[in-house]
């Protein structure tokens, strides 16, 4: 899949993201910003209690208001079931089981009228009892949270029937092999994904009933497929939808599901026959938008005499909320660490997701990775201490190295573990730092990720179409979404090495489904892997497409050139030239959007510019005239995860090593980061400005989820809705980082690199919980590591 | 939905007649940082919006024999005055932790202490800074100590036709350093889980005035007399500071409650910490 | 729906809004000028992405009163590059520096950066992230927003 260019023009080159510079200039169009003719504006109306039956819903004056153009209950909608598990409808109408369920919407001329509105409906409940607790909720007797399952049969627990179970090895055997055995409990809450454009759509149906969503999905094929079967459910079967992404204002995974207001604009826009709109303002955002899910883990780990792992042992339990999202899938991306971060033969992980009146969770950056690498490296640093061995070195004992295969089947190919531990341990002075305590310590822990592709869906292909014109722009049909990652920069890069063109000949179009081959979507850190696999396939397609061309053009231009010489000078001698250089496209090459011979790169008269080959090649003027276009599917030789939940599901994984130095002030509980170090394999690095910025950005985000970020829930309602009373991080609040950048070239990557999006978040929680011990003595097993917490534990070691 | 009639009148004497004129149906509002969020937050606004954001004449840092703050100067201002910073020290870390440069561009410090918000960034400071509020209204002008000045969460002793027109802070607290610590998750765009404002005036080591004052640990802003009858006449010293911290965080100076933003047990914690620091840098900046 | 007329200047233009009373700053510009460079990240004055300069400050255009703009000289993001399309020095560094990534906050960034270097141009790290603590930012970590502005800054001179 790599092109070998002696040394490449772009590729690994920082090229300013120039392609973007309408983000500078307020000329990008996000969704907030996107208007069609005669678009309504929808709003919702949610539950006020967290689990009651809707007695009686009175709309009239809502509809009486003027401006108000529709106004729709679960009951003037089919009673349609979506979602994972089918375990709700649209809006809701007869009970609501959270607090944030949707229970009516409204469609009026402005966004200030919808809301008066949604205001004005009156809503009869009776509360019934709810529970909050997983661990209770799980209990025989509890309170069911739902009584029938999707296809109306009776519910006997609040358990949710998913298979996530995994076992590989001996464990009984494992333990009895072991010297030392330690166990904890960890726990992790939720955290919003603080994208800072809201979440919104505006659905449009056209005279045949066709749908168009301008949607900032990223998973722009799925939305289609859960689109089309709720269509043939509501009398659209066979429409045709086609949604497209504006500008994104962040993703994070909130972006990988059909939500429900996003059915519920659809539905809006039936009733209306118009454009509607539905744009979240940030208090729904904190309150409505499923967050990162939850977990509680118990986890065993042992090691024999020498510090090799022997066993890895662990029970989750999820609280689901109410409905179900991808949070409930998030089992599926932990067993990756759980069974192959570091080298351990036996392994058990089960998680159980259970029902509450809760909010439920969705995807966010590393989708369960985050969560379980809390437990794993929590469980890593206080097994290493029962084995009296440095929690550095117990890792680089147990790391995992280039062609392994793992418990979960996973084959790992190009692994720079070993270096990024290494760096880490470099870069904070460890071996003098380690151990102090007083105050100051450090931390370290690692992790493994997806990062070549994931085939979570049957196919996990990604198609990219490219296109020329005859003045040498090349279109490229991206099958994916741009969420700010730098796909267009990156891309353009890919494609003018690839095609000898210069980056900003490129323009590209991403997530429109009109246009876009099929994506798997824009997650799981598989985007610059897929789409640049495609991209080269395509682009090397074309380039074959273009020296045919020139092959045929050339000598016929060459020639001619001649004949207008001799007729303006008829002195002129026609030089004698081996047409046999150029008689064949595979000893052409393009560069620079010039058109040469392999061999003689700097012929006088064989190099031509593309624009000419092109145009010679379009307007021929007998007929046979051609236009270059090509495209490439590209799904890897990768397996979908069997019943057992093993198989190699990506081309090549990522890894990486977070390492923080601490300051803890023991009067206060008050902790100060001194120093990050994050160590990243990433196979190549394609725009290495840009990649810091993906570790950066990720890296800081994984600070605020293991020192402040929480979203605060009593009783089923989300308390710090804002973000004055979110801690998200501000510029102020400094933490030095470093990142390093390791690159052992990957095979299969386009020019050798892997994904990054994900990994900088991963293990940031569990190093600073590490380095919180090394520096006063006391474990915060619970996310986030807050100065009470600290203060707590060290008053109850006294 | 709403609407208002929104006006802007140019001297104070307009706004009096203005408030008089519209009585209840009218609010003052200033750089907006709190009216507006109020009216966005509880989709229900007054009839009359008095501004006074135009007054520019309200807007001042001025030290004469005593120092004068008109109502209107915005926190950016007492953040970037140098006289601010140095004699009164305590008002600029308070004033320059608010919110963000934004906020502290448009809100006045004013807004701040009529907000009457038991985490006001300015009150703690003003406490400890022995200020006076000046006040003008139909029947004349009048002035009150600071201390008496919040009466409840949200409420102060400012009459509904009254408007705040100056904070005037004795001369004689140039020989006392100051400081304010905001105590919060982030640096930045927070309210305080806790704020502590002392300052204190130095006769060699021996302290001979103190005023400790503490936000968001009562109903209002408080000072915490205990804690400061106590460090009177002692020296400056861990055994004297840790003492007068825990006597402020005690009952007998304060009553904290558990909030979304902080436990009651937490917030005692952060007072007996931080006093003493706070103490300690105001010493510091006292001899400078 | 009672309505006011306003006269300011606005990106160096003399213009009029004739808007309900109750609209903001960040209204007006978005939906009466079409000008939707400064975005609405939560309407409260808490993330700094309706960011714009009003006189020579930094202000949080949600929270501003259409009426207080009467007689004000207000400049957005739209207002910064040259006529021929020549980007300021701070549009070009945060294109070359990664300092923008979704780009939703970039216009609150920049203009705050803006109002920083007018009146300080060469601040030190601190006062950088003293400027942008009220402008919220989750793809980037601050870091490469921060370089930007040095960059800017550099190039200023």
């Amino acid at each position: 899949m790599e092109e070998k260019m002696p040394d490449h023009l772009f590729v690994g080159k920082s090229i300013p993201r120039t392609i973007e510079a309408d983000k500078v200039t307020g000329k990008a169009v996000y969704i907030d910003d996107l208007k069609r003719p005669g678009m309504l504006y929808g709003k919702i109306l949610y539950s006020k209690h967290a689990h009651a039956k809707i007695k009686k819903i009175d709309t009239s004056k809502a509809e009486k208001l003027e401006g108000v153009r529709a106004v729709l209950t679960g009951q003037d909608i089919p009673d349609v079931r979506v979602g994972f598990l089918k375990d709700q409808t649209v809006l809701k109408k007869d009970v609501v089981r959270q607090y944030r369920d949707e229970v009516a919407a409204v469609a009026a001329i402005s966004p200030e009228i919808a809301a008066e509105a949604a205001d004005l409906i009156k809503v009869e409940y009776e509360k019934l009892p709810a529970v909050f607790d997983p661990f209770e909720a799980m209990k025989q007797e509890s309170q069911l949270v739902h009584e029938l399952d999707a296809r109306g049969r009776p519910l006997k627990s609040n358990i949710l029937p998913l298979p996530w179970k995994f076992e590989a090895g001996d464990m009984e055997q494992a333990r009895k092999d072991s010297t030392y055995i330690s166990k904890d409990t960890v726990s992790t809450t939720w955290v919003n994904q603080c994208c800072m454009g809201t979440s919104g759509c505006i659905a449009e149906f056209d005279q045949n009933n066709n749908l168009t969503l301008y949607d900032q999905t990223n998973v722009i094929f799925g939305h289609i497929g859960r689109i089309t079967e709720y269509f043939s459910q509501i009398g659209l079967r066979g429409k045709k939808i086609r949604v497209v992404n504006p500008v994104v204002g962040g993703s994070f995974g909130t972006k990988l599901d059909t939500d429900i207001y996003e059915f519920i604009a659809i539905q809006l826009a039936l009733k209306t026959r118009k454009p509607v709109k539905i744009l979240f303002d940030r208090k729904e955002e904190f309150r409505a938008l499923p967050p990162r899910q939850p977990a509680v883990f118990t986890i065993e780990q042992g090691c024999d005499k020498e510090g090799r792992l022997t066993f890895r042992h662990c029970e989750a339990i999820l609280d689901n909320g109410a409905y179900t999202s991808w949070g409930a899938t998030t089992p599926s991306v932990m067993i990756m660490p759980m069974s192959s971060l570091y080298r351990v033969p036996n392994v058990y992980f089960k998680a159980t997701c259970v029902y509450t009146n809760n909010i439920y969770a969705q995807a966010m950056r590393g989708y369960g990775n985050p969560q379980a690498t809390f437990a794993v490296e929590t469980s890593m640093d206080t097994l290493a201490e029962k084995a009296g061995i440095d929690p550095a070195e117990f890792r680089l004992i147990n790391r995992n190295r280039p062609g392994d295969d793992t418990p979960m089947k996973l084959r790992i190919t190009s692994c720079g573990l070993e270096e990024c531990i290494t760096a880490v341990k470099e870069k904070l002075n460890w071996d003098n730092k380690k151990g102090k305590q007083k105050g100051r310590g450090v931390g370290m822990a690692s992790l493994i990720h997806v990062a070549g592709g994931a085939r979570v869906t049957k196919s996990d292909g990604h198609g990219i179409m490219v296109k020329l014109d005859e003045y040498g722009h090349v279109d490229v049909i991206e099958s994916g979404t741009d969420q700010g990652q730098g796909s267009p920069t990156v891309i353009s890069q890919i494609v003018a090495e690839a095609l000898g063109v210069r980056p900003e000949d490129i323009f590209l179009t991403f997530g429109d489904t009109a246009l876009a081959l099929w994506d798997a979507g824009t997650h799981a850190s598989r985007h610059t892997f897929m789409a640049g696999n495609a991209a080269i396939g395509a682009c090397a397609k074309a380039k074959r497409q273009i020296l045919e061309m020139a092959v045929e053009q050339m000598p016929k231009i060459i020639k001619s050139g001649f004949k207008r010489k001799k007729r303006k000078d008829p002195g002129f001698v026609e030089p004698d030239l081996d047409f046999g250089l150029i008689a064949n496209p595979e000893d052409m090459d393009i560069r620079d959007r010039m058109i040469f011979p392999k061999n003689d790169p700097d012929h006088p008269h064989f190099k031509l510019p593309l624009t000419q080959i092109l145009q010679n090649g379009l307007h021929v003027g007998i007929g046979q005239s051609k236009v270059v276009v090509a495209e490439e599917f590209y799904d890897p030789p990768t397996e979908m995860l069997n019943w057992e939940m093993k198989g190699n599901l990506s081309m090549t994984y990522a890894f990486g090593t977070c390492g923080v130095e601490v300051e803890v002030d023991e009067q206060t509980g008050e902790i100060k980061i001194l120093n990050l170090v994050s160590a990243h394999d990433v196979g190549k690095a394609m725009n290495p400005t840009l990649l810091l910025g993906q570790i950066y950005g990720a890296a800081y985000t994984g600070v605020g989820y293991g020192l402040t970020e929480e979203i605060k829930v009593q009783n089923g309602r989300v308390m710090n809705p804002s973000f004055r009373d979110y801690q998200m991080l501000t510029a102020m609040d400094v933490v030095p980082i470093e990142a390093v950048i390791i690159e052992p070239i990957d095979e299969a990557g386009p020019y050798g690199a892997k994904g990054v999006g994900e990994p900088g978040l991963v293990p940031t929680a569990p190093a600073i919980a590490n380095a919180v011990y090394d520096a006063v003595g006391v474990r915060i097993t619970d996310l986030p590591i807050t100065p009470e917490k600290i203060l707590t534990a060290l008053k109850e070691r006294k | 939905m709403i609407d208002y009639d929104y006006l802007r009148p140019d001297n104070l004497e307009e706004v009096l007649g203005l408030l008089k004129e519209h009585g209840p149906k009218a609010t003052l509002i200033a750089g907006g940082t709190d009216v507006m969020v109020k009216i966005r937050n509880t989709k229900k606004a007054p009839e009359v919006l008095v501004s006074i954001r135009g007054l520019k004449d309200l807007r001042y840092i001025e030290k004469r024999k005593d120092y004068h703050i008109g109502a209107l100067t915005t926190h950016r201002m007492l953040e970037q005055s140098e006289l601010v910073r140095t004699e009164l020290s305590a008002l600029y870390d308070g004033a320059s932790r608010v919110g963000s440069v934004q906020v502290r561009n448009v809100a006045t410090v004013g807004g701040n202490i009529c907000n009457a918000a038991p985490s006001a960034d300015t009150a703690g400071p003003l406490l400890v800074l022995d200020a006076i509020a000046f006040m003008e209204g139909p029947e004349g002008k009048r002035s009150v100590p600071i201390t008496e000045f919040f009466t409840g969460t949200y409420k102060t002793v400012l009459k509904t036709d009254e408007v705040l027109t100056e904070i005037k802070i004795p001369g004689e607290m140039e020989h006392f350093g100051s400081a304010y610590w905001k105590h919060s998750r982030r640096k930045a765009m927070n309210l305080p889980i806790l704020g502590i404002a002392v300052s204190l005036k130095l006769d060699g080591e021996i302290i001979s005035d103190v005023r400790i004052a503490l936000t968001v640990a009562a109903p209002t802003p408080v000072r915490a007399y205990k804690a400061e009858d106590f460090l009177k006449g002692k020296a400056l010293s861990d055994e004297a500071l840790n003492e007068a911290g825990k006597i402020a965080a005690s009952t007998e100076c304060c009553s904290l409650r558990d909030s979304l933003r902080g436990e009651a047990w937490y917030r005692a914690e952060i007072i007996e910490a931080y006093v003493p620091r706070m103490a300690r840098l105001a010493a510091e900046r006292r001899s400078k | 729906m009672k309505k006011v007329s306003v006269s300011f200047t606005l990106n160096g233009d003399s213009v009029t809004a004739e808007v309900p009373v109750t609209w903001t700053l960040l209204k007006t510009l978005r939906e009466y000028f079409e000008l939707t460079g400064a975005k609405e990240g939560c309407g409260v004055g808490e993330c700094g992405a309706c960011t714009v300069i009003m006189d020579g400050e930094a202000i949080n255009s949600c929270l501003c009163p259409i009426p207080e703009v009467e007689g004000r000289s207000v400049t957005t993001i739209e207002g910064l590059a040259d006529e021929d399309g020549t980007l300021h020095p701070l549009q070009e560094a945060f294109l070359k520096n990664n300092g923008v990534q979704c780009g939703f906050c970039t216009s609150g960034m920049i203009m705050s950066s803006k109002a920083l270097l007018d009146h300080n141009p060469d601040p030190t790290e601190d006062e950088i992230r003293t400027s942008i603590a009220g402008n919220f930012c989750r793809c980037t970590g601050y870091v490469q927003i921060v370089e930007s502005v040095k960059m800017a800054a550099k190039d200023g001179k």
